[in-house]
């Protein structure tokens, strides 16, 4: 794995949940074993698993397996390599299985179910997404036009999904009922067509404009029945037939916003209003879904835009030139828009106004005067897109926003142009309806002879006919309106077959039964959906594809490239076929409650388009130039349907509201208003009480109170969402301040630092003298820091090398600079000293560091407090080891990075990794940031960490592998249950001291956690050593292995428990720095892997460093109180310093290494 | 696997469906037997060659940041890896890990100058001149680093695109 792995797997670890502390806790030792390398460890986990679980309770071992399952869980996310994963995978499963049978029978069988019924989730999940329409061809063309263009099918296959529901709603709800158990065809005047019109019923002139057959059937509102009851169950058509036509737009309503609120949580972070233009093209500008060559070559060249565009714009900035001369064009663009659109809503009331006086005047229209509104229409709706477009390019905005612009323009001149139709209409309707009162008595007469109807009925005869004229005027001319001008010519006949229908009725008032407006409203609306379907079918093959075929074959032959020059292959232009999308969605809605079945003929209509579409797409069009990117979370189509269908559900309203309903055919007939049908069934179904409530709640004294509270309701939720947001900033803004202050604390301590050479470190020596030497110079170095240096430099091994570290290590300052540049000095001092081969190792720990910090911002944080924070590279050899630790310990964040390094080092890697746990804390308090689960991650790091080592060690220090096999079988129970023990303990200190961090500044509550991330191989092979070596009295106070602990390991032990206060020593004790961070409470988590091959000549050197790396592999925690400590730290001094007459006296500190050395 | 003769044992497919992964990509020159995990490896120039891979300018890089060699020689793990990252189910912050480190070509775990002039180039094929690669570099770290260190860390990669409208959904 190479190192930035591990670098963001830090970042990537936050998931895990607080829930989670208490089970890692209780079964971290668990998790380690679970997490080590699999190739290598599995049957030696096996084995730890039993003695761990044999000495734990039920409760832990339930714990162990939640957090078995947890891991199962969530393994999705981590960005571990497969092998890995799957390894964990199993190996978590096998511990739940095998213990989770332990606990309880029938917990095991919960678990089997349980996992019977996720395989059945997951096979119906499977099966699922084979029904899931048009999945396949849209994922197809996904991957090769990109998410833009697939986003329109989305967007389809959503509007499908919609009218289907609708469709049902409707369906099952009027018109099966009405077809089941309603009066049959023929039997009532409504349902019967007139005598007159029955021979030219099947024509296919009246077919196709809806009238005849089609005309009295289930498709449209005048078919239904007034019964109030029908069938045997006594269904009430009428009343079912108002709510269903309301809750289509309640269902609408929901769903839209249902669906808006979703993608607004989706898309929260963008709210947010930092802008990263640059790096947004950057690195979010390729479409990974993109496939086709084709595809691919137009999305570089429009990336290759985009960043022109974005410099261009920057220069311009910079610029600044002439701001007002951009708004003032801007406005003035705004105005001509403003205008055309006035303009173009003017021209349309004007045509109808005129085309309704000339019908009433002239018997005969010409064939201009007939198709006048529609001409007008189409060819506004054709011009005023393009004229836009022109004026957009005198606002300079940014390309998308442009198009914004435009497509809201496009769709503000739609609906103008519907509702400057309507209201015409309406217009017309109102005097028509006066005018008729006057007259009413001539024109009653021969109603009176063909009916037997009252005076009132004639009245509302005569509006409706003037009403019926003018809805075939407007109808049309609206279905011309989405037509562009060749439709028109389709039009002509119909328009005038209705013409020529419409003059009758007026002279003659022939029957009534024609005059069912909402008849009319449903026939033209259906009209124009169809004429509509009709003219895109005919612009896709037109447009699309025999475009495509003459540029595809012609090319040759012409003397310029059709390609690349004029005609082009037509462009998939995602934004207007979407607003063409709403459109229609919009006129389906208008029609619903008018003619039942729009809703179903729509569903056809879509299910067309996809295939047309979908076909197109793939086979004649390219992606558009400019693309429009509209991910699934985007609002932006949705809201304009939202629009859309607000605007279109107001004219529904208002009929229905402000007309009467037809008298003589229609669910309503017979009633004032239409909805008087709900009143009416709230007086006579329901009992008394019922409608004297009903009276109440909506009398004034109740609806306008409701009212109030709905709006204070608002008000008040909007002030809370305000609030929110301010205090979101809010946190933003301390975000940033922290941060930037941590950098300067940061840049303080490097500064100190340096200037306290902690040069401590020493290379790592190969050799045993080496060692030694190494080991003296780490002693030296943390007791008296600024004394280390020089020691460092006494140690007569590498000077050579500490040149070429210094060299590097300069030139790496150079390249991190800031907070960095403090960490990074730090290794400089230090690497001096080292040997050449681990200067590099050294050099990337640092380097990495500053990303670390950069990573969770809290890291900048934990630096500031303290330098110590920061853990690092451990490295196999002890002393080696300690003298990093020491050194380092700002950097230990780096450590992740370093390990990546030290792989491809080699034999000597050394792995330091820390956690930082108490920069997050913070932000846990702060709640500005997710916390993280140490253990967790501990578990994953170490994972990581493993394989490597093992590599590593297996290549370089095969030869000594014999040893550690030997020691291995034999202790390794021992340790393991021993480890457990450690494990536990270190978690309850853990616990103890995360509340403590606040309020106890002057402890040093660092917990350093050692993983051991070795193979148990090199531990048992440092146990042989400890054990040639243990003669000597060296005592691993850490090492609880040990039959005889050293007083120092018992302290550590004891201490944490006996006290809350745990002082866990870190490296970065040593360093004076630390002495002001006292106050800063780090939990690190020190994951040393040590690998380092281990000389056996290595006598007393080589018995410290067993010492501590016993010590580190079989402790994951080693807690010591702060006095203890030091007394301890005295007490190992002067042993180590008699035992090892080689080592210096300095071994004091040592002990503090070794404490923070886990290996 | 693209192949349905591909046989795996029950309990890899288990394993690799909790992972997130169907095993319905296609390789080429895989063994119809998988039973007993053969360590074979595809090498890079195969694999780029795929047709979800051979448009994508940064194939190389993925295949190499998948691969565990870090030449792009894929092992089957590592081929089921890499699709479970990219599939449509990958949770986003996985995604942002492997985006981090497939911009970061020279692996120091930044996202430095340089690595976005590769980005860049990769991105345009060139097409942009040098001061123009210089500039929008300049501009993209200036934008994206919180700490001023003049280079992208992973928190200042994650800042920047979890905000980012397009990116993935």
């Amino acid at each position: 794995m190479s190192a930035t792995s591990e670098c963001v797997e830090g970042g990537s670890r936050a998931p895990p949940a607080a829930k989670r502390h208490k089970s890692v806790r209780k079964n971290s030792r668990r998790i380690f074993s679970a997490y080590q390398d699999p190739q290598h460890s599995f049957s030696d986990d096996g084995g730890k698993e039993d003695e761990g679980v044999d000495s734990n309770d039920p409760e832990e071992m339930f714990q162990n397996i939640q957090f078995q399952k947890e891991i199962i869980a969530n393994i999705r996310t981590r960005p571990w390599p497969m092998k890995r994963k799957l390894n964990v995978l199993k190996h978590a499963r096998e511990i739940v299985l095998k213990y989770e049978g332990q606990l309880t029978r029938t917990r095991g069988y919960q678990t089997a179910g349980a996992d019977l019924l996720k395989k059945l989730y997951r096979l119906l999940n499977n099966i699922v997404v084979i029904f899931i329409p048009w999945e396949v061809r849209i994922k197809k063309i996904e991957s090769h036009f990109g998410s833009g263009v697939a986003s329109y099918f989305i967007f389809l296959r959503w509007l499908f999904g919609i009218n289907i529901v609708l469709t049902i709603m409707t369906g099952a709800f009027v018109v099966l009922p009405e077809l089941l158990a309603g009066a049959p065809f023929g039997t009532t005047r409504s349902k019967t067509i007139p005598k007159e019109h029955l021979a030219s019923a099947q024509d296919l002139d009246t077919i196709w404009s809806l009238g005849g057959y089609l005309q009295y059937s289930v498709l449209f509102y005048g078919y239904y029945g007034r019964v109030r009851k029908i069938g045997g169950a006594g269904y009430r058509l009428p009343l079912a037939y108002f709510l269903v036509g309301m809750a289509v737009f309640a269902y609408s309503f929901i769903i839209l916003l249902r669906k808006m609120a979703k993608n607004s949580r989706l898309s929260l972070a963008s709210a947010s209003d930092e802008n990263f233009t640059f790096c947004w093209r950057v690195f979010c500008a390729w479409d990974y879904l993109i496939g086709n060559p084709e595809a691919a070559e137009c999305k570089g060249a429009a990336i290759v835009n985009n960043i022109r565009e974005a410099i261009v714009e920057e220069q311009e900035k910079k610029k600044d030139t002439s701001l007002a001369v951009l708004i003032s064009l801007r406005i003035l663009a705004n105005i001509l828009v403003l205008l055309s659109l006035a303009g173009s809503i003017y021209i349309i009331y004007f045509v109808v106004d005129r085309s309704q006086k000339l019908e009433q005047e002239k018997a005969e229209l010409t064939l201009w005067e007939k198709n006048e509104v529609s001409v007008v229409v189409s060819l506004i709706t054709m011009i005023a897109p393009s004229a836009f477009e022109l004026v957009a390019q005198l606002e300079m905005y940014h390309p998308r926003t442009s198009l914004r612009f435009q497509l809201a323009r496009v769709l503000v001149l739609y609906l103008g142009n519907l509702y400057s139709l309507i209201i015409a209409l309406l217009d017309k309707v109102n005097s028509m309806n006066s005018a008729h009162q006057g007259s009413s008595a001539n024109w009653s007469d021969p109603i009176s002879l063909l009916v037997s109807t009252s005076q009132s009925e004639t009245h509302s005869l005569s509006t409706r006919m003037s009403k019926i004229s003018a809805f075939e005027h407007h109808n049309i001319t609206v279905a011309t309106m989405t037509t562009a001008l060749n439709v028109t010519s389709n039009n002509r006949g119909h328009s005038g077959s209705i013409y020529n229908q419409t003059a009758p009725f007026e002279k003659n008032a022939r029957s009534q039964q024609d005059q069912c407006w909402e008849t009319y409203v449903g026939q033209e609306m259906l009209k124009l959906s169809i004429i509509d379907m009709i003219f895109t079918v005919a612009s896709i093959l037109l447009i699309d594809f025999i475009r495509g075929l003459v540029v595809r074959y012609l090319s040759d032959c012409c003397c310029w490239d059709l390609e690349s020059k004029f005609p082009e292959y037509g462009e998939f232009k995602i934004a207007e076929n979407v607003l063409h999308l709403i459109y229609n969605q919009g006129m389906i809605w208008m029609g619903a409650f008018f003619s039942p079945c729009l809703p179903a003929f729509n569903v056809l209509k879509l299910i067309g388009l996809m295939y047309l579409r979908s076909w197109a797409v793939l086979t004649c069009n390219v992606p558009h130039q400019q693309v429009f990117r509209a991910s699934r979370s985007n609002n932006f189509y949705l809201t304009m349907l939202l629009f859309m269908l607000f605007l279109c559900m107001l004219p529904t309203i208002f009929a229905i509201v402000k007309y009467r309903p037809s008298q003589h055919c229609g669910p309503f007939s017979g009633q004032e208003k239409i909805y008087d049908i709900i009143s009416e069934t709230v007086a006579a179904d329901f009992p008394v009480w019922f409608s004297k409530v009903m009276s109440y709640i909506t009398s004034p004294v109740v609806v306008l109170p409701a009212l109030l509270l709905l709006f204070m309701l608002i008000y008040y939720l909007q002030a809370i969402a305000r609030s929110l947001k301010f205090t979101n900033n809010q946190l933003r803004m301390q975000l940033q301040t922290e941060r930037t202050e941590d950098k300067k604390k940061v840049y303080q301590l490097a500064a100190a630092r340096l200037q306290a050479p902690e040069a401590a470190s020493e290379t790592k020596p190969d050799q045993q003298e080496s060692d030694l030497t190494s080991k003296e110079a780490s002693i030296h170095s943390p007791s008296p820091r600024r004394n280390g240096s020089i020691t460092n430099f006494q140690s007569p091994v590498l000077r050579g090398n500490s040149i070429h570290t210094i060299t590097q290590s300069a030139s790496r300052t150079k390249l991190t600079r800031g907070n960095v540049s403090g960490s990074v000095r730090s290794p400089v001092t230090i690497l001096p000293k080292r040997r050449a081969e681990h200067i590099p190792n050294r050099i990337r720990p640092l380097t990495g560091a500053p990303s670390d910090t950069c990573r969770s911002k809290s890291c900048l944080h934990m630096a500031c407090n303290s330098p110590a924070h920061c853990s690092h590279c451990i490295h196999s050899d002890p002393l080696y080891r300690k003298t990093l630790c020491s050194l380092h310990p700002v950097e230990a964040s780096a450590i992740i990075a370093a390990k990546s390094y030290n792989e491809r080092r080699g034999h000597t890697t050394r792995y330091m990794i820390v956690n930082e746990h108490k920069p997050r804390a913070k932000l846990l308090r702060s709640a500005t940031r997710i916390p993280c689960h140490y253990l967790l991650e501990e578990p994953a790091e170490i994972m990581k960490l493993y394989p490597h080592n093992m590599r590593r060690y297996a290549a370089h220090s095969s030869h000594y592998q014999p040893h550690s096999y030997r020691p291995h079988t034999s202790q390794h129970l021992i340790k393991e249950g021993e480890e457990g023990n450690k494990n536990t303990k270190k978690n309850m200190l853990v616990k103890a001291r995360r509340p403590q961090s606040l309020s106890d500044l002057r402890q040093q509550a660092q917990f350093y956690i050692g993983d051991h991330v070795e193979s148990h191989r090199t531990r048992h092979r440092v146990r042989e050593d400890d054990e040639k070596d243990s003669g000597k009295g060296e005592t691993d106070w850490r090492d609880f292995d040990i039959p005889s602990p050293s007083q120092a390991s018992v302290r550590a032990v004891d201490s944490p428990f006996g006290q809350s206060s745990h002082h866990v020593q870190s490296p970065s004790r040593r360093s004076p720095a630390r002495s002001r961070h006292l106050g800063s409470h780090l939990k690190l988590n020190l994951r040393a892997n040590v690998e380092t091959p281990l000389t056996e000549s290595d006598s007393a050197s080589v018995a410290s460093s067993s010492d501590q790396q016993n010590s580190s592999t079989d402790q994951y925690i080693q807690v010591i109180h702060n006095k203890e400590r030091y007394l301890s730290s005295d007490a190992s001094q002067e042993k180590l310093a008699n035992r090892k007459s080689k080592t210096k006296a300095d071994l004091n500190l040592e002990s503090n290494d070794l404490i923070c050395s886990n290996v | 696997m693209g192949n349905k003769q591909t046989t795996f044992t029950e309990e890899q497919l288990e394993a690799y469906q909790v992972t997130g992964v169907t095993r319905q990509l296609a390789p080429h020159l895989v063994p119809l037997d998988y039973t007993n995990n053969p360590d074979i490896k595809v090498p890079a120039t195969l694999i780029v060659t795929m047709p979800e891979l051979k448009e994508n300018p940064f194939r190389d890089r993925i295949v190499e940041t998948f691969s565990e060699d870090g030449q792009g020689n894929m092992s089957f793990t590592d081929f089921v890896d890499m699709f479970s990252a990219l599939c449509e189910a990958a949770p986003r912050e996985l995604k942002t890990i492997y985006a981090f480190k497939i911009y970061d070509f020279n692996r120091d775990s930044f996202i430095c100058k340089e690595d976005l002039k590769k980005t860049l180039n990769k991105l345009t094929k060139g097409e942009l001149t040098p001061e123009e690669v210089t500039l929008v570099c300049d501009k993209a770290v200036e934008e994206a680093d919180l700490d001023g260190d003049g280079k992208l860390s992973f928190a200042d990669f994650e800042n920047m695109i979890s905000k980012a409208p397009d990116f993935l959904r």
